[in-house]
């Protein structure tokens, strides 16, 4: 029995370290409903200025602490007024993912200045530890839960009564209207986020020196666990955030207890989307109630899509599918492969997140569904690649389908925390699925594409049968956009209610678009299997979801040409320039900033 | 018994609760088939929440709904449009970034037969592929439904039809409340909802849509409206409910409920606006 | 515009609007008095919206000038027009959807910093509204269509500004609270407000109003003191034309 006294100990230290996260996010989202999934890299931050402060100035814990919240503070303040403030006349959408490109700058430019290797930051606090069962609980654990609780219960406070905070809940909810109550709503953003990222800087700080280490990639998994604990507790919502993250803590530690380490994070995932589908609105909302009539604009963007006539993009396709005839290197091809990989998970893609409105965030598991059914197809089976890549974009248009199917019932921000603990839940199930995946060791040896018994060895057919492929899939899927069915998602898309009114099945229509989505992106996660041949666990990981998105939001949400062009560019141009490898990541970031900044629409405009 | 077969839709007791609030009472309802019923009240009567009863948004603490003989009380609103039910709603929810051309298309949803095929469990499937295939049948259903749109907005005179390719966010406020009505025809519903038409329009253009409702309901529409122009209340309708607290507390014929003196009481006051509202456009 | 009237507060003059290529107002000139009930008249999609964007500082004019005592609109913020003395009931209500109905109230407060003045007003606003006194903890986007358009009246009211403007105050209210809301516009214009809206109830509207203009397809094709407006059967004329659709 002391044992899970042991275990509920730690739940709470740890559940006690996510709140500290989660509170910040919470504070954001309650102000700009935005999920803000640079708080992750602001933390990192935190923690780097902390280790500076600590190991290279020597100073005292306290004013350690005041240094790193000013600092991050700082950024917050920059993050504010650059990247997000000429959103403001932009779609619910841009901001999102503007804090995706600040997360990708702040982390590679913190990357590049102390390297990836991990260091120690060493705890400013004396060393006593209580007993507490079997467990001990040290200053710093008092510390940590001091600074969670104390800073949820002055924000909720801040929030519900003082003016500002009326101010920012007005700010969020109708930004034209509370400007007509005299509301200056970039001063109000500029204070939230200064406050937000002092206590991400702090909580980074702290953490870091819980574990006594600090490293770059704390960013993401800081992130990924602040959005689930903000997302149980009821997104925007102070208290709940630091309930939620208790109860993660929890979970995960008794999760620990019975199955062992590696399913830690598989149970923080299911604990969320087992919330989001019985309470979407978060545990301490109320579950039934009508959502009231539309007050305020969508979460597209009104635009034109530019009309590219017919013949022009023959003459490309034509150009594309000539290319191997002249004399150009084994590395474009390489590049334009890879581009056409892309290119179908990004038409993938367009179709949910644009056209039906399901942004996914966890779309790489498509991939790896598709991936390594085909794999396991020809290896175990002997099954030819060919009709094994096909099994592989049918696997994954089933069973992708099926376990995505718990979102549909969820709006806006929901859907992609949903659909991001689906991917990771899918990539967890893979590593510890031994049985079946090979589990950490991956599978290697698969096979190379072959088609009617040849194989497709050199770039120069595989390049064309890529590039087919590719082709066919956007053709059906334009085709696709103007039938019925196509206008159906975008009115499903833009007002579910009133499609439902008039008879249209959320369900039926959500699962069709993620049955022809689902097969293109198995049918890419196949083929590049049998590129690869050798795929594990991580080869399809949260990253390549996000870049999948960045291509999207590049071409245009919903627009198929536009996936394709924003694959192209964003595959391509990093080559051309010659860019080294780990500045990609930044200029990505960079990418994505000036786009939803400069083109929040896309190059093509959305459909 | 010849009354419940003529009936189109019928409540009985039909109650929701908000907390402590019971926003609709216990209403009892009939709408004989081709009939016309309005429901008038003041703010906050709970009409607006009935309608989303009847039309599956929002589900009965206690009561029933009978449509067409057929108890439907709790049906999902997808189920409810596929039974000829359709509505408006009172603050517009067209398809912001669709044409008003495929705004009013979707209203003809259900109807789509060709493309949909009623075969249980691959059914969705089909669809896909014949919505990719595209068949004859299909191109020739999508374009009937086509020409039938353009007669649905030419009912509403050159409001529409210039504007039939501009998405429905750039029109004005009115002009979306259209759209909203011209998808609920596109359905060829046997019950139409309609929850105050007229907001936001002037006396003529209240007229103009008085003149449209008419003729709707002389080509055999039923129609529950709900409005408060009183001066098109009176003309259109064959009874008239009025609704406050979310109880009934009057019904009748137009002329009745006008001189009751609870409704006065509840609902016009004693000012002028509820007889002279429509003087210029008389 | 008219001879009688004292001083401009506000000023639209020669206004050119575009949504992208689409012209909505064509050299658009309205002036409102100090101490006047301005009412504009005109058909769906004839930019009256609009109008009320330009004067708030939601939409820029292409060309044109806008002043409010004196001094220049145009280069101001939204919230720096506000702060100049000008509240608003917007279309379609825009109230803030999450919040309660007392915060929602209070929201209209924002620029004012006399907390027991703000605590009677708000009173006041109850002993106008009474059905919103029961609903003071309920969320604003859960109300009725009407409640709302009562919350966004009592939440203009609540600046205390030099003036306001309305778009559509009476749409979706009832019989009895239309007679109640323009009585009371008349009320506070009593006390010193100056008033521009957008009206749909032409004859009640006109009954309250000193001055009116008529708006078809972005032009002012009528304007003068409502009294003469009201027998002039042109404005018949404008409205039963049906030629604002254009
Ligand atoms: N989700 C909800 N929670 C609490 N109260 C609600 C909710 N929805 C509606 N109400 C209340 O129920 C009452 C009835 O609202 P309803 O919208 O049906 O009124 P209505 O008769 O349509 O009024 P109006 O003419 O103003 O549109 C109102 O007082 C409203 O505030
Ligand atoms: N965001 C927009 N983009 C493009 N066009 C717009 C936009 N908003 C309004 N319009 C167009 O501008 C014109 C004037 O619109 P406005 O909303 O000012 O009309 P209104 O007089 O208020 O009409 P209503 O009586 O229906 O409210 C309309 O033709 C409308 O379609
Ligand atoms: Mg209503
Ligand atoms: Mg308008």
């Amino acid at each position: 029995m002391s044992s899970w006294l042991d275990y509920t100990i730690n739940g709470l230290i740890v559940g006690n370290v996510y709140a500290l996260v989660a509170v910040g996010l919470a504070l954001i989202f309650g102000v700009s409903r935005l999920i803000n999934f640079a708080q992750g890299s602001i933390y990192l931050v935190g923690a780097y200025i902390g280790w500076v402060a600590v190991v290279q100035l020597h100073t005292p814990l306290p004013l350690t602490i005041i240094v790193v919240a000013v600092a991050a503070a700082i950024v917050g303040l920059i993050i504010e007024r650059f990247g997000l403030r000429p959103l403001q006349n932009s779609v619910r959408i841009a901001p999102l993912l503007a804090t995706i490109g600040i997360s990708f700058v702040l982390d590679q430019l913190v990357m590049l200045t102390f390297s990836p290797n991990p260091r120690a930051l060493p705890s400013q606090l004396p060393e006593v530890r209580f007993q507490v069962g079997n467990g001990t609980i040290g200053p710093l654990d008092l510390l940590i839960a001091g600074v969670g609780i104390t800073s949820a219960l002055l924000l909720f406070v801040f929030l519900r009564y003082s003016k500002l905070g009326w101010a920012v809940r007005a700010a969020s909810q109708d930004r034209d209207a509370a400007m007509q109550m005299g509301v200056d709503v970039n001063r109000v953003n500029q204070a939230v986020f200064g406050i937000a990222a002092a206590l991400g800087g702090v909580s980074g700080m702290l953490v870091g020196m819980y574990y006594n280490q600090i490293d770059t990639a704390m960013s993401l998994q800081a992130t990924l666990k602040g959005v689930v604990a903000e997302v149980v507790g009821g997104a925007g919502n102070v208290p709940g955030a630091v309930i939620g993250s208790l109860l993660l803590g929890l979970v995960e530690s008794y999760g620990v207890a019975v199955f062992g380490t590696s399913y830690r994070n598989l149970f923080a995932f299911l604990l969320l989307v087992v919330v989001l589908v019985l309470r979407p609105n978060g545990l301490f909302a109320s579950a039934r109630q009508a959502p009231p009539e539309p007050l305020t604009g969508t979460f597209i963007a009104p635009s034109r899509p530019v009309r590219i006539p017919r013949w022009a993009l023959a003459v490309a396709a034509a150009g594309f599918a000539i290319l191997p005839l002249f004399p150009v290197s084994f590395y474009v091809l390489q590049t334009l492969i890879n581009a056409w990989l892309l290119g179908m998970l990004a038409l993938s893609l367009t179709l949910v997140a644009g056209t039906i409105g399901q942004v996914s965030l966890g779309h790489a598991a498509l991939l790896a569904i598709g991936a390594y059914t085909s794999a396991l197809l020809s290896l175990t089976l002997n099954v030819p690649v060919g009709l094994a890549v096909i099994g592989g974009g049918l696997m994954s248009a089933a069973l992708g389908t099926l376990l995505i199917s718990p979102s549909f019932r969820l709006r806006g921000h929901y859907v992609s925390i949903a659909t991001l603990a689906i991917g990771e839940i899918v990539s967890l199930v893979i590593l510890n699925w031994e049985s079946v995946t090979r589990g950490p060791i991956g599978i290697s040896g698969i096979p190379p594409l072959s088609l009617f018994g040849y194989d497709l060895i050199s770039p120069t057919p595989i390049y064309w049968f890529s590039f087919a492929v590719m082709v066919v899939l956007a053709l059906l899927q334009g085709r696709l956009l103007t039938s019925h069915l196509g206008r159906s998602f975008r009115a499903i898309r833009d007002d579910d209610i009133a499609a439902r009114a008039y008879g249209l099945s959320l369900n039926r229509y959500k699962s069709l678009a993620f049955i022809f989505g689902g097969f293109a992106a198995g049918v890419s996660g196949g083929i590049a299997a049998h590129l690869y041949s050798y795929i594990n666990h991580e080869t399809f990981n949260t990253q390549q979801s996000i870049l999948a998105l960045t291509v999207v939001i590049l071409g245009g949400l919903g627009n198929v040409v536009g996936a394709i062009l924003g694959s192209v560019a964003l595959v391509g141009l990093p080559e051309v320039f010659r860019i080294a490898a780990e500045y990609r990541i930044l200029i990505y970031g960079i990418v994505l900033l000036l786009l939803v900044r400069f083109r929040p629409q896309g190059l093509l405009g959305t459909m | 018994m010849a009354e419940q077969l003529n009936s189109m839709l019928s409540l009985r007791g039909l109650t929701r609760r908000f907390g402590g609030l019971t926003a609709v009472d216990a209403i009892d309802l009939d709408l004989a088939k081709g009939g016309l019923v309005s429901i008038i009240g003041p703010n906050g009567a709970g009409k607006t929440t009935l309608f989303n009863l009847v039309t599956g948004i929002d589900r009965p603490d206690a009561g029933t709904v009978h449509f067409e003989g057929q108890d439907i009380t709790g049906l999902s609103p997808e189920r409810l449009a596929a039974a000829g039910i359709a509505r408006t709603f009172q603050l517009g929810r067209v398809f912001g970034n669709l044409s008003v051309m495929d705004n009013v298309l979707i209203g003809a949803h259900t109807r789509l037969r060709a493309v949909k095929p009623a075969v249980p469990a691959i059914g969705p499937l089909l669809e896909l592929g014949l919505a990719l295939l595209r068949p004859a049948s299909v191109q020739a259903e999508e374009e009937r439904l086509r020409e039938e749109v353009k007669a649905i907005l030419a009912r509403f005179g050159e409001r529409l039809l210039p504007r039939i390719d501009q998405p429905a966010y750039s029109l004005s406020y009115a002009n979306r409340r259209r759209v909203e009505i011209a998808r609920a025809l596109a359905l060829q519903p046997r019950l139409l909802l309609l929850d105050e038409p007229t907001a936001g329009m002037n006396p003529t253009e209240t007229s103009e849509m008085q003149a449209l409702v008419a003729e709707l309901n002389a080509e055999g529409l039923t129609i529950l409206l709900i409005e408060h122009k009183l001066e098109m209340v009176m003309r259109l309708s064959d009874r008239v409910i009025v609704m406050d607290e979310g109880k009934k507390i009057a019904e009748g014929s137009g002329e009745d409920v006008r001189s009751d003196p609870k409704v006065i009481e509840a609902y016009l006051g004693h000012g002028l606006s509820g007889t002279t509202e429509q003087e210029s456009a008389a | 515009m008219t001879a009688s009237a004292p001083e401009p507060l506000l000023a639209l003059s020669n206004v050119d609007t575009f949504y992208g290529q689409a012209q909505v107002h064509f050299g658009l000139s309205i002036t409102v008095a100090r101490g006047h009930i301005v009412c504009l008249l005109g058909g769906n999609a004839s930019g009256k919206s609009t109008t009320m964007k330009i004067i708030l500082g939601l939409v820029k004019p292409r060309s044109g000038e806008v002043t409010f005592d004196g001094a220049s609109l145009l280069g101001l913020s939204t919230p720096q027009i506000v702060r100049r003395g000008i509240a608003s009931v917007p279309e379609a209500r825009r109230l803030f959807a999450d919040m309660s109905v007392r915060e929602n109230i209070l929201m209209g407060a924002f620029v004012r910093n006399d907390r027991e003045a703000i605590a009677q007003d708000l009173d006041k606003m109850l002993t106008l509204f009474p059905k919103l006194g029961q609903r003071l903890s309920q969320r604003a986007g859960s109300l009725s269509g009407g409640e709302q358009q009562m919350v966004a009246m009592a939440r203009a009211l609540m600046s205390r500004p030099r003036m306001i403007v309305m778009d559509e105050p009476t749409m979706g209210l009832s019989p009895l609270y239309v007679d109640r809301v323009l009585e009371l516009i008349r009320t506070i214009n009593q006390e010193g407000v100056s008033v521009f809206m957008v009206e749909q109830n032409a004859s009640l509207a006109l009954e309250i109003a000193h001055e009116a203009y008529v708006l078809q397809t972005g032009k002012i094709v009528l304007s003068g003191p409502a009294r003469a407006l009201k027998d002039d059967p042109r404005v018949r004329d404008a409205y039963l034309g049906g030629s604002e659709a254009a």
